[in-house]
């Protein structure tokens, strides 16, 4: 499938648009005064443990924990 | 029962706890989620992602085959929409689908939860649709500003699609979660202590039988020795 226009820089960097408009909106966090932005940053914690499966069986899983732009 | 949109590749999501004592929610998801497995037919693809350990240990029983993703400790900080986004942004990368269907419970009231499938298709087949015409053939009526093509759009939102759905789901599914958990511990409560009730007026009676024996025996042992 041939893309005419050029796809945005994000995409072509490989982050999918969920990632894009995530480190936008953490941006607009950081740029809080102070009380709020401890709520605001309150709300970006990131923490589960995922595990791929091949076949039956699990493989080892992966804690992404604390950063939302992992 | 149509399912909707005829599609190749199924994956499933199956959204449950971690912790238990929440009564049958869980059991229903996975019932829900298995019937949709065996539904899809046989030349059609059906893979699963189960999030929360309960559906894993009641999924590993017999579809161990099928099982694509699973997540665990999910609700370790309150639920966000940054967390579930990273996770959707995941499973966009790992699993290949036409077709994504969410099953959850979503919450009508404290006492009853509805199993709910969300269904979020893939920009291919949002395109194969909206040519084909029906609902989806709509989306041509609106005009696109900007550099960006259609396809792209299309891709954006349906990535954004995918994962607001599923935060949506999510928290239907903690929220029903925490209602049915309240009814099981309520109703566990109420039927301890009838239980409890009952034993003891057995174990009343029981006490009072076995005094009148005693009663009975040194009574007659007594008159014995008189007599």
């Amino acid at each position: 499938m041939a893309s005419n226009a050029a796809v945005p820089f994000w995409r072509a960097a490989g982050m999918t648009y969920i990632t894009y408009s995530n480190i936008c909106a953490n941006l607009v966090r950081n740029c809080l005064k102070e009380p709020y932005k401890a709520e605001a940053l309150t709300r970006e914690k990131v923490h589960f443990s995922i595990a791929t499966w091949n076949d039956g069986k699990p493989e080892k899983p992966v804690l992404r924990s604390d950063t939302p732009e992992d | 029962m149509r399912l909707g949109v005829d599609v190749k590749k199924n994956v499933i999501v199956t959204i449950s706890s971690d912790k238990g004592l929440c009564g049958g929610i869980n059991s229903t998801s996975v019932k829900i989620s298995k019937a949709l497995h065996k539904f899809s037919g046989p030349d059609k693809e059906t893979k699963y992602v189960v999030l929360g350990e309960k559906a894993k240990a009641q999924m590993v029983r017999d579809s161990k085959k099928d099982i694509l993703l699973t997540i665990a400790e999910l609700q370790k900080n309150p639920l966000n929409y940054t967390q579930v986004s990273v996770l959707a942004d995941d499973i966009l990368k790992n699993v290949e689908f036409d077709a994504l269907r969410i099953v959850f419970n979503k919450f009508h009231s404290v006492v009853s939860f509805l199993p709910t499938i969300s269904t979020v298709l893939s920009p291919e087949i949002v395109e194969r649709e909206a040519e084909s015409g029906g609902k989806l053939g709509e989306l041509d009526s609106y005009e696109v500003e900007g550099g960006e093509t259609k396809a792209e759009i299309l891709q954006n939102l349906s990535e954004f699609q995918f994962s607001c759905v599923l935060f949506n789901a999510v928290l239907e599914n903690a929220c029903s979660e925490q209602g049915a958990r309240m009814s099981a511990m309520d109703s566990s409560s109420r039927n301890a202590g009838d239980m409890l009730d009952r034993l003891t007026l057995t174990y009343n009676r029981t006490r009072q039988a076995s005094i009148t024996t005693e009663l009975i025996e040194i009574i007659s042992g007594a008159s014995a020795l008189e007599g």
